[in-house]
């Protein structure tokens, strides 16, 4: 099996954000993966309460816990440090 | 910037305890965020309807201050502990112990750390922060919340010290004064361990602890009468997701942090039971996050019906169960 790049890992992750918060008014390739993720420039649009389907989705998808071992606002921050933590995790195959 | 004697800042999961380490670490006693947790028996839930709310809150840890007085208390470590009526003496005094080379915790109105996005901040009285040094006008701060060293300016540093309101700062500041550097943390640990165990199972008040959770389960189906609407009742659900998940509790209402204490606290005393116990409670803690998870998106939804309402009831009184079960083996260890 080929390495997924940094890039493919975070069109993903963006995908499934967007799949999982039923947004339609962008598309990932849209979406700055550097731009904090609740902030008000980013394409998104999401509040702080999103930020638990995130966690969830992610937990979920792919198999990974967001605990306090890294605080979760700094894996949070945008689709590039969640790439990151993904990545450190040895996380980037999805499960389900 | 220069800081004092080369502060290690670093993130932290909360804001009490991420501070507090960093203090301690800087004056030479080096210890994690969950055990300075864990000794301190931080872990609890109370449930609370009072005129001082505007609306029935719940909480997940012991009251702001509590784990540096215990974890101070339980390792010896002395605390200097300051607070100011007065604005210019409270301000004199912190650049007197600056100039004398320490490291200072503070506490403060969250508002004010304008070096944090805009959009995070909001008004809460009991933020806490260290100091580490003075360049010009500017203070220097290690915000455990914020990814590296800040300037704030000595007016909002002010501000922010003497911020009005309920749990005023009141200029309250504190600082190690005498340690002991490699602490035997054995007795620490389990004295934690049990100290945890009885606040959630026997404070004998209907509404902390474990009996808390059960408090929640019966009244959570009461919020719509006490509600304005529905955007005001989706607002108080939603505020469930923020409780656990959303204010420095490290995920699931401090108990995956719980989780981290015993898993080191294992390794520390020698006992493999704790590991056992931390699997557990990182389980407990998934399960918070599930019900943090079902209220944000019964919020968001306005799918605030009775029979979720009481779908919701139902998820928090298991996990009344769950820990009741889970502190009654946990005080069995010890």
């Amino acid at each position: 099996m080929t390495q997924k790049s940094s890039a493919e890992i975070a069109k993903e992750v963006t995908q499934l954000i967007i799949e999982k918060l039923n947004i339609t008014h962008v598309t990932p390739e849209q979406v700055n993966i550097e731009t904090p993720l609740f902030s008000k420039d980013n394409e998104l649009e999401l509040d702080s309460i999103d930020a638990i389907e995130i966690v969830v989705a992610l937990q979920q998808s792919y198999g990974v816990r967001i605990n306090d071992e890294l605080p979760t606002r700094e894996i949070l921050n945008s689709i590039q440090s969640i790439v990151d933590f993904l990545v450190k995790e040895g996380a980037t195959e999805k499960v389900m | 910037m220069d800081t004092n004697t080369n502060f290690k800042h670093k993130m932290a999961a909360h804001c009490e305890t991420g501070t507090l380490v960093g203090l301690l670490g800087n004056a030479g006693l080096e210890i994690t965020e969950p055990m300075a947790f864990g000794i301190a028996h931080g872990i609890f839930f109370g449930y609370f309807e009072s005129k001082n709310f505007p609306f029935p809150t719940f909480i997940v840890r012991t009251r702001p201050g509590e784990v540096r007085e215990k974890l101070a208390k339980s390792l010896k470590i002395d605390i200097n502990r300051l607070k100011f009526k007065n604005q210019e003496k409270g301000m004199q005094k912190l650049d007197d112990l600056l100039a004398d080379g320490r490291c200072v915790g503070a506490q403060v109105d969250f508002f004010y750390m304008d070096y944090l996005p805009e959009w995070i901040r909001v008004h809460n009285n009991v933020h806490f922060v260290n100091i580490v040094g003075k360049d010009g006008d500017d203070y220097i701060i290690s915000d455990s919340y914020h990814h590296q060293i800040a300037k704030l300016s000595a007016s909002l540093l002010k501000k922010a010290r003497w911020a009005g309101g309920y749990m005023a700062p009141k200029g309250f500041l504190y600082y190690p004064e005498k340690i002991i550097t490699k602490p035997d943390l054995k007795k620490p640990i389990i004295k934690g361990i049990k100290k945890a165990s009885w606040n959630m199972l026997n404070i004998p008040i209907p509404f902390v602890g474990v009996k808390g959770i059960y408090k929640f389960a019966d009244k959570i189906n009461t919020w719509p009468k006490l509600t304005r609407d529905t955007e005001h009742l989706s607002h108080e659900i939603m505020k469930i997701n923020i409780l656990l998940e959303d204010q420095g509790t490290g995920g699931a209402g401090f108990r995956y942090m719980y989780a981290t204490f015993l898993k080191q606290a294992a390794a520390i005393v020698n006992n493999p039971t704790l590991d056992e116990m931390s699997e557990r409670i990182m389980k407990i803690g998934d399960d918070w996050r599930n019900i943090s998870y079902f209220a944000a998106k019964m919020g968001k939804n306005r799918d605030l019906g009775s029979d979720k309402i009481k779908e919701l009831s139902e998820l928090i009184r298991k996990q009344g169960d769950a820990e009741k079960a889970y502190f009654t083996d946990l005080k069995k260890v010890y």
